[in-house]
């Protein structure tokens, strides 16, 4: 256990798959933390099952390195690995009842069958089935078939716990139910984990770091906050949270913005993407007064293009210059919904704006 | 609802045609080839079996009990159904094992290779069982192929692989292999690779995966190729009788002796009943599996 080169209880390092020419999963390095959640965030296809996959060992890497606790796994068969995966279909054996299931690991590890038995009841317990100790999988739901899963992979009181997908099958309730007691759960024993998710909201919610991938590379590694506030890449930017996005041009620091001039962290020369949260941008008619007298916000004027009442928030569409942007408010009883056709003004803080210097459309962006 | 239902059958629903009036029109045509075509002819051998034979094979329509008489305490006949279960259930075991990885490997794959694997389990079907039993008389006999193989690699005597129930169990086992391994992967369906890799992740070896997991999940489709095999091996008389030379005797064989050679045909329709009996035995005992199973 040299603590000099893993940082992390697990610690991968420039893990790549290939099938053929195409590259599943390239050079991915990250560290988890003995007890951290971390989530795999990424579009479908973006290489999270394989990488997942990879750590389980159920796929060769075709390149990198594993290692867990500072013993290095990359080697090592899956049945050596001492991890537990929960998949995204469950995959509980439908000839065993639900004991017998939870059982499994603890009798291949050749556990008697006096703590074997306290061990599963506990599990199951855990995962609150109990009383279902002798159903077969088919006899049960799918949130009930989840919750088996989990504990089939917790009994063993794994070094890492994998979760491929695990929430999807489920309904909206039963998804937000399982979150919860899943963090509980893996707060509770101290486990290692990785979420695997393709919605951002159970990354950020349920995790302590999350992973955002595409095509195969880690675009960037944060907590929640860091990802939504400070997106190091105009992909994490979009795909975690919504986000105005358009085409400018700076220059000395100052982006031209129809009639207006803003400012925003990033580049600041050249063509850039500019990127603004809609509900950080706030709404005035063009005739109230201004109230930010000493000119620190970020403020241009343009007209309701577009007003919908979705009940919690009122969402803009505001035309300014040939840029169409999104605004979010929230619903207010003293004032009613700006309607279409009125000039109004946008402000939003500098700090707000984010920019990232433009590369061809189709081609990948870095800031 | 129950009204609403009581009405739509008469419109196609889920894009079945088939209106539930014509249920019990198709069941009659099945019901009438299976009385003609089994029941009846069965009914016929059993009253055949209780009829008296002349020594010329000239049958006489008078009740006699010669024949079950025979069966039930000529010893040889109670060596034969021994002698031809256990034979038998040799085959199916020896089918077993060979088809056991060949279906596996079939189940695994996918696309092309899958298919051309498929074609070559079928193709011997498409051969009839003479001509490949003839095929084993060319590599079985002293001067065959096998034994000219051995002999060249210091052999001194050629070994006896026929005329005997080596030659008609290799024969055999070769000739039903097609049956087991597409039985097998009928029974294969509910067999994921999920689930062999959901026992690695829990700490199970290759091994302990297979004994646990690949094996209990395959065994409607081991029931069912069992089956198959024993009642195909047990009914099959060519081959025993050309790879077994006359010196093997299983029951079909002895059917086919007394029925056409010795024209007793009481005797041959008490044995056939014998027969149909042990078949409906391994038809209860597969019953009695699959539902253990399922
Ligand atoms: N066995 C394989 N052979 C060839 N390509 C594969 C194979 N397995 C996965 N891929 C490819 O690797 C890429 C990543 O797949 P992966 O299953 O890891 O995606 P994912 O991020 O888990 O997506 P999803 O959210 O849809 O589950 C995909 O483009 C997929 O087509
Ligand atoms: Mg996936």
């Amino acid at each position: 256990m040299t603590a000099t080169d893993a940082p992390g209880h697990l610690a991968i390092r420039g893990l790549t798959k290939r099938y053929g020419g195409f590259t599943a999963v390239d050079g991915l390095d990250l560290d988890v933390a003995r007890g951290e959640l971390l989530a795999f965030l990424g579009p479908s296809g973006c290489g999270k099952t394989t990488s997942l996959r990879m750590v389980a060992g159920l796929v060769p890497a075709s390149g990198g390195r594993i290692v867990v606790g500072g013993r290095d796994l990359t080697d090592v068969p899956t049945h050596r690995r001492d991890m537990g995966l929960v998949f995204q279909s469950y995959a509980l054996f439908p000839h065993l009842s639900v004991a017998r299931n939870v059982a499994f690991g603890l009798e291949m590890r050749g556990i008697g069958r006096a703590e074997r038995e306290a061990r599963v009841r506990e599990a199951i317990a855990l995962v609150r089935l109990t009383g279902k100790e002798e159903h077969r999988p088919a006899q049960l739901s799918g949130g009930q078939q989840q919750r088996v899963a989990l504990a089939r992979a917790l009994v063993i009181r794994p070094q890492i716990l994998l979760l491929d997908e695990p929430l999807s099958n489920l309904d909206a309730k039963l998804r937000d139910e399982m979150r919860i007691e899943i963090r509980e759960i893996q707060q509770r024993l101290g486990i290692t984990a990785i979420f695997v998710t393709h919605d951002q909201v159970e990354a950020l919610t349920m995790c302590d770091k999350v992973a955002v991938m595409n095509g195969g590379r880690l675009e960037q590694l944060g907590p929640p906050l860091d990802l939504y506030e400070r997106p190091a890449t105009p992909f994490v930017a979009s795909f975690v949270g919504r986000i105005n996005q358009f085409r400018a041009r700076a220059a000395g620091g100052i982006v031209g913005l129809g009639e207006a001039r803003i400012t925003g962290a990033g580049p600041a020369e050249g063509p850039v993407e500019v990127m603004i949260r809609p509900h950080r941008i706030a709404l005035r008619p063009a005739s109230a007064p201004v109230e930010d007298a000493e000119g620190r916000l970020n403020t241009v004027a343009g007209t309701v293009a577009r007003t919908t009442f979705a009940g919690d928030v009122l969402h803009y569409e505001v035309a300014v210059g040939d840029a169409m942007i999104g605004v979010e408010e929230a619903t207010r009883s003293d004032a009613g919904p700006v309607a279409p056709g009125t000039p109004v003004r946008l402000s939003w803080r500098p700090d707000d704006t984010l920019l990232f210097a433009a590369v061809a459309r189709d081609g990948r962006m870095r800031p | 609802m129950t009204a609403a239902l009581a009405v739509a059958p008469t419109t196609p629903r889920g894009g079945s045609p088939v209106r539930p009036a014509a249920g019990p029109a198709l069941l009659a045509a099945i019901v009438a080839v299976n009385l003609l075509g089994f029941v009846v002819p069965v009914l016929n051998l059993l009253r055949l079996s209780f009829l008296k034979v002349e020594a010329t094979g000239t049958l006489r329509e008078t009740f006699d009990l010669s024949s079950w008489q025979a069966i039930l305490t000529d010893g040889f006949y109670a060596g034969l159904l021994v002698d031809s279960v256990r034979t038998c259930a040799l085959i199916t075991g020896l089918t077993l094992v060979l088809s056991y990885p060949i279906a596996l490997l079939i189940h695994r794959c996918r696309g092309t290779i899958r298919t051309l694997l498929l074609v070559l389990v079928v193709t011997p079907l498409l051969t009839s069982a003479v001509v490949r039993t003839y095929g084993w008389v060319a590599l079985l006999y002293d001067q065959g192929l096998v034994n000219g193989m051995l002999m060249a690699l210091g052999l001194s005597a050629p070994l006896r692989l026929m005329f005997n129930t080596v030659g008609v169990v290799i024969g055999l086992t070769e000739i039903l292999m097609p049956y087991m391994i597409l039985s097998l992967l009928a029974g294969f369906g509910r067999l994921d690779p999920r689930y062999e890799e959901a026992a690695m992740t829990l700490g199970a070896s290759p091994w302990r995966t297979f004994l646990r997991v690949v094996l209990p999940l395959t065994l409607p489709g081991i029931a069912l190729g069992c089956l198959l095999t024993f009642v195909l091996a047990l009914s099959s008389f060519i081959t025993p009788k050309l790879l077994g030379g006359g010196r093997v005797f299983l029951l079909a064989t002895e059917i086919y002796d007394q029925a056409m050679v010795t024209l007793n045909w009481p005797l041959a329709a008490a044995l056939s009943m014998v027969i149909l009996a042990m078949f409906g035995l391994a038809l209860v005992l597969y019953g009695r599996l699959v539902r253990r199973i399922g």
